[in-house]
């Protein structure tokens, strides 16, 4: 790890002060992917702005149509929650198949949204919930959010504060998690609400998608058989040591296909 | 350098520490509680898990000062006195452990499950423990061990 | 040899003595060796696979407030030290020439040969300041070309590694007699021919590589701390071979040591770097690998491809059995790696079945890779692989049972003792009794609702067996030395290294067993070159074959003294005296002694005949073992497949072990188990990849797949008792590399025994779930 300085911000002014005084600042929420990635010297800010302590960050709201969930909220506080297993059980389901238990008592929703890993779940859940990123300067459309690998809308210094689900009549999400890791290898979810269907598929691309041809074919049939093969073509998936971008594009039909089921119940 | 002040094991202690201090590093090296383990440097392994504030965390993915005012837990306040822990008798009679080097955050982390889940199942214990690898064992016994355990901790 | 069954201390499950301290945090691993004032090392790796190495500038790093040494290839050739030697017991090619012996030094000279080998080392007040310091090193390499797969090093204008190695061969080998094999091939009905792949592991113990040296100048002793299963053996090649400061100068000793499986079994540059540094900088040195610097560095394991062939009858009776093997050196010739494909794949070739003829015979090229060493099991796994992968192969192809094949061609009991076709003393076992056990308590009667049950589900449910023979190895010397000290614990002191089979308990039952002591009074030392004169250390399941005769023997001798002095104090002749249940007694009169009384009286001459000196109880001993033991047994497996995305669930697994005598159960039976996972994780998930370019893609626990609770299955381990062996003086035939030999064709098996109506009839390892839904997908395709 390069050195860096410390700086414990308490409420969003402050973050904002904090990162405007620093050279190259970066936000530390839960840190499970920053500080493995400090460790390796692949990063280097000048200083880690600390989220951990800002006051209003954390906590989950349950309303009559939708979810929400402040950025600071931990993987095990959603999986655990009463109102999200009984109104999205898979978005309960997706935050406790995360990384690993110690993962998830860390991990923080806003800090897996802003990172936007290609592999990782949370993004699955925002696109295919068509959920809005809430910041401390706007509000986001999912759709507009996920701009490509690592990458996001949010400006410099822009802070994700809270993430709001729509709640869906159906949902479901199936994973395919990587063996060494757990991260998703190819992560479906799809969500039904009245007549509109929303796939997102994560691990599968250089950044979550959604599969229009899919959710045509499930809107006008909400069942695993309306799912064909070869919808998503395969030619601009990853393609790794642990699957090829075929291998890949075959999950994703089998996984929508299980995702529905899911969300049939 | 921040000092920080933390419980560890019940008892308090105030130190300064780095900015890149791990808060594996602050309990291995500053604290010198060599039971917890470093078997990774990606974060995979769990052989690091200590509780903050009640709950397991890989402890080489914590900042010391992130810690600053909570409350530690490492394999070394489990036993009281000579008295072992439940889990810990249970991880013994079971041979629950070979070389050791991943026990105390295997032990760690089956604690945790079962305060969490008292009732906790097969199928649920091999998946609370998805975040802690052991090359020797083969799980088995680590499972038996958490299941035996679990009984003497509900009493 | 007469068998020697101790009346106590064999068949207790006695609860482990180290685990106290392990559970509660006290154990003490090399990163909790620390010496005052010690300074810390890193090694500067290679990131190249075969480059010359035009200039190395380390000026700047030098400068680096806090860096004390900075060693480079230039300055290492400049010490006279040196390479690392190999001790491979196979030394010749089939014609009689040498093999290929390239200079192994600690730090890369004038060019490096794969991604990872050792290029500079840096010590410093702080790792950090390593780090920062390793960063400012620049070393201009000129890239070469480089070969990493073993297959395509020996094939014609493949870039050369070695100079002294043409073709970049090591060395070949053959076993058995080719005649009679292809003799047995012209008389068969049916020759069916499988090529294979025994995938390239590495053995992962918990606990990264790491060692601290000291230096005092006052003495020019040095002493080693090392994460190590080889003390005594290492020290000899650290200090007289390499450093040449003469082994009585260099004080080797491990500590709790976090898992090793033949990893860390072998020398390494690092420990001999520091110890070095620490003559040079007169201060301690410490050096810890992380975990992406072990997937580079420690040796690996495997990595061998081999055309498999049997030749059967229409009866199914086998005939004859033939082998050709690559397998992959690495850049070096490891510490023993050579010896695994070759002499080591060798051995048990056929496995527990009748052959008139097998022929084995292999080639072992170097590559751009880190060196192979021997992984858990060193060439049995891939032996056992060989034998029960073409048997279901065959089955497949000829429309016969697997199980039914298996029964037929075992050898019977009554054809032992017998020397098998590759010359391995056969002596004593029941291989018809083990299969068939094998099969009963693996539930057949559930299977066909089983079946059922996966198939409402849409998955496809296989059975697979293997009946497996293996071998022990590794040093054949054991010492185990007593000293009873005068607070009245007994220190025992044995050449083993434990590093996590549980020595310190089973050693420990076996001598509190033998003199009727407590298990409390007993000090356990090991992996120390002070405790004991020689060590054999671990490695070829010798732990209790060598290490428990030993310590049998010692005790053996013991009460033979005991006896002495109790027929002094009795007035009797000595062979009057027995000895039961810690006491001397002379049958007939009510003389009796207890070993303690013994032990007290040990110091004081007028307590002892003349031919008797003060402390003749304290007794070392060395067993020498004259003939390896052959453990074998039967593995049977189910598993559960998901024909869409491939995915493989392990859904029951069953084992009986033929190890003899059963000293401890509970011990043996967790050998078991870590095997098999060990062996699951082979034939599943783990892979070491190497990408054209050299670069190890699988370089973290990020990207190698380890087994975790929720891969495997439940696992029901028995035994078959009645065949103890007499080739050692407890009967035993060693446990601690079965599991994983017999578990990688098992598990396999069974997955092509779901896949069949697939037309699926073999998937090289690791059966990722990729692999096999192409299987499935390309079966279909071709219908």
């Amino acid at each position: 790890m390069y050195d860096f300085g410390i700086k414990n911000p308490t409420s969003i002014d402050d973050v904002k002060a904090a990162l405007g005084d620093a050279e190259d600042g970066q936000f530390l929420a839960g840190g499970q992917t920053l500080i493995p990635v400090l460790k390796q010297r692949l990063a280097m800010p000048s200083d880690l702005i600390s989220l951990s302590r800002v006051d209003g960050l954390s906590g989950i709201t349950a309303g009559g149509d939708s979810i929400s969930i402040k950025a600071m909220t931990r993987h095990a506080e959603v999986a655990a929650n009463a109102d999200i297993k009984s109104a999205i059980p898979a978005l309960a389901k997706l935050a406790g198949g995360i990384g690993d238990p110690h993962v998830r008592n860390r991990g923080t929703i806003g800090g897996s949204v802003a990172n936007n890993d290609p592999a990782a779940d949370y993004p699955a859940a925002v696109l295919g919930l068509g959920a809005t990123v809430i910041t401390n300067e706007r509000e986001i459309d999912a759709d507009n959010f996920f701009t490509g690998m690592f990458d996001t809308a949010l400006n410099e210094g822009e802070l994700i504060t809270e993430i709001s689900f729509p709640i869906p009549e159906a949902v479901g999400y199936i994973k395919f998690p990587n063996p060494a890791t757990r991260y998703a290898l190819v992560g479906v979810m799809v969500a039904k609400f009245g007549n509109t269907v929303r796939v997102a598929v994560t691990g599968a691309g250089p950044c979550v998608f959604r599969v229009p041809e899919m959710e045509q074919a499930l809107t006008a049939s909400f069942s695993p058989d309306s799912i064909k093969d070869g919808l998503v073509p395969a030619d601009d998936l990853n393609n790794d040591i642990h699957a090829s971008r075929e291998y890949r594009a075959h999950l994703i039909g089998v996984l929508a296909r299980r995702a529905v089921a899911e969300a049939n119940g | 350098m921040p000092a920080i002040t933390v419980r560890v094991n019940g008892l308090e202690v105030t130190k300064e520490v780095g900015a890149r201090t791990l808060l594996s590093t602050f309990i291995r090296e500053q604290l010198k509680l060599t039971g917890t383990h470093v078997g990774c440097d990606t974060s995979q392994c769990g052989a690091c898990v200590v509780t903050l504030d009640g709950k397991t965390v890989k402890s080489c993915a914590v900042f010391a000062w992130e810690a600053d005012g909570a409350d530690i837990g490492t394999i070394e306040g489990l036993a009281d006195g000579d008295k072992m822990h439940p889990m810990q008798e249970a991880f013994r009679e079971h041979h629950g452990l070979q070389c050791g080097f991943c026990t105390p955050g295997m032990v760690m982390t089956a604690v945790s499950l079962v305060e969490n889940n008292p009732d906790i199942d097969e199928d649920g214990i091999r998946h609370g423990l998805e975040g802690n690898i052991c090359r020797c064992t083969g799980y088995q016994n680590i499972i038996d061990a958490v299941k035996t355990g679990a009984k003497a901790m509900r009493g | 040899m007469a068998t020697y069954v101790a009346r106590n201390g064999i068949g207790e499950n006695q609860r482990r003595v180290e685990d106290v301290r392990f559970l509660t945090g006290h154990g003490k691993y090399i990163d909790d060796v620390n010496i005052e004032n010690q300074a810390y090392a890193m090694v500067l790796r290679s990131p190249e696979a075969h480059a010359d190495i035009k200039s190395i500038d380390v000026s700047e790093a030098a400068a680096l407030d806090g860096v004390l040494l900075i060693v480079t290839g230039d300055d290492w050739k400049s010490t006279g030290y040196d390479p690392i030697p190999t001790k491979s017991a196979v030394r010749t090619f089939i014609d009689g020439s040498d093999m290929k012996v390239p200079p192994h030094h600690a730090l890369a000279i004038d060019r490096v040969r794969y991604v990872g080998q050792p290029v500079a080392l840096v010590v410093a007040e702080t790792q950090d300041i390593c780090r920062d310091a390793m960063e400012l090193i620049e070393v201009d390499y000129e890239s070469l070309p480089s070969v990493t797969h073993q297959s395509e090093a020996i094939k014609e204008g493949a870039p050369q590694i070695w100079d002294i190695a043409p073709g970049n061969v090591c060395l070949d080998f053959e076993l058995g007699d080719e005649e009679v094999q292809k003799k047995a091939f012209a008389d068969a009905d049916h020759v069916i021919t499988l090529n294979m792949v025994n995938n390239r592991v590495t053995a992962t113990p918990m606990e990264p590589r790491g060692a601290v040296a000291d230096f005092d100048p006052e003495t020019g002793k040095f002493t080693l701390w090392n994460s190590s299963q080889n003390i005594h053996a290492n020290r000899d090649t650290i200090a007289d071979v390499v450093l040449k400061i003469g082994k009585e100068n260099l004080h080797h000793i491990a500590p709790d040591v976090g898992g090793g499986f033949g990893g860390k079994n072998g020398v390494y540059p690092e420990p001999i770097l520091i110890l070095h540094a620490a003559k040079e900088l007169k201060r301690a040195v410490k050096w810890i690998n992380d975990r992406s610097e072990s997937f580079l560095s420690d040796t690996h394991g495997r990595d061998q491809v081999s055309k498999v062939q049997i030749a059967l009858d229409n009866d199914g009776t086998f005939r004859g059995l033939r082998t050709e093997s690559v397998g992959n050196l690495g850049a070096f010739c490891g510490t023993v790696g050579s010896f695994t494909p070759t002499g080591g794949s060798s051995r048990t070739q056929g496995g527990p079945f009748k052959f008139d003829g097998i022929y084995y015979t292999a080639i072992a090229p170097f590559t751009n890779t880190c060196p192979l060493d021997p992984y858990r099991g060193a060439g049995r796994p891939e032996g056992s692989y060989h034998i029960d992968r073409i048997i279901d192969y065959a089955a497949a192809q000829l429309g016969m049972d697997p199980i039914e094949l298996r029964r037929k061609n075992l050898i019977p009991p009554e054809a032992l003792p017998m020397k098998s076709p590759m010359g391995l003393d056969i002596d004593c076992g029941n291989f018809p009794e083990v299969f068939e056990e094998t099969i009963r308590i693996s539930d057949r009667e559930g299977y066909a609702k089983r079946v059922e049950a996966s198939e409402a589900k849409g998955m496809k449910r296989g059975f697979g067996v293997c009946m497996y023979l293996e071998c022990t190895g590794g040093g054949p010397k054991e010492e185990a030395k007593v000293t009873f000290l005068d607070n009245g614990k007994v220190e025992l002191s044995v050449g083993t290294a434990s590093t996590g089979m549980g020595h310190e308990t089973v050693h420990a039952q076996l001598l509190a067993g033998h003199l009727g002591l407590a298990m409390e009074d007993i000090v356990f030392r090991q992996s120390d070159t002070d405790a004991t004169e020689i060590g054999g250390g671990h490695g070829g399941s010798r732990g209790l074959e060598v290490g428990g005769s030993a310590v049998t023997q010692t005790s053996r001798q013991i009460i033979e003294v005991g006896k002495k002095i109790a027929a002094h104090r009795f007035d009797v002749d000595a062979d009057k005296v027995e000895f039961e249940d810690g006491r001397f007694h002379v049958p007939g009169t009510n003389h009796t002694m207890t070993i303690r009384d013994a032990i007290d009286s040990q110091n004081d001459p007028d307590n002892l005949p003349d031919d008797l000196e003060p402390g003749c109880m304290n007794i070392s001993s060395v067993f020498e073992r004259g003939i390896i033991s052959i453990p074998n047994g039967g593995h049977a497996c189910e598993v559960e497949v998901d024909p869409e995305t491939g995915t493989i669930k392990v859904d029951g697994y069953w084992v009986v072990d033929d190890f003899g005598t059963i000293v401890n159960e509970m011990l043996a039976s967790g050998q078991v188990m870590g095997g098999i996972a060990q062996g699951l994780g082979q034939a599943l998930m783990e892979d070491i990849y190497y990408d054209e370019s050299g670069q190890l893609v699988t370089g973290s626990l990020m990207d190698y797949a380890l087994p975790r609770a929720d891969d495997m299955p439940r696992m029901v381990i028995a035994y078959y008792e009645d065949a103890p062996t007499e080739k050692n003086l407890l009967g035993v035939k060693g446990a601690g590399e079965a599991g994983c030999v017999g578990a990688p064709p098992a598990i396999v098996n069974a997955v092509c025994d779901a896949l069949k109506e697939y037309g699926v009839h073999h998937i090289d390892m690791p059966l990722t779930p990729e692999k096999v839904w192409k299987a499935i997908r390309d079966a279909k395709a071709t219908g």
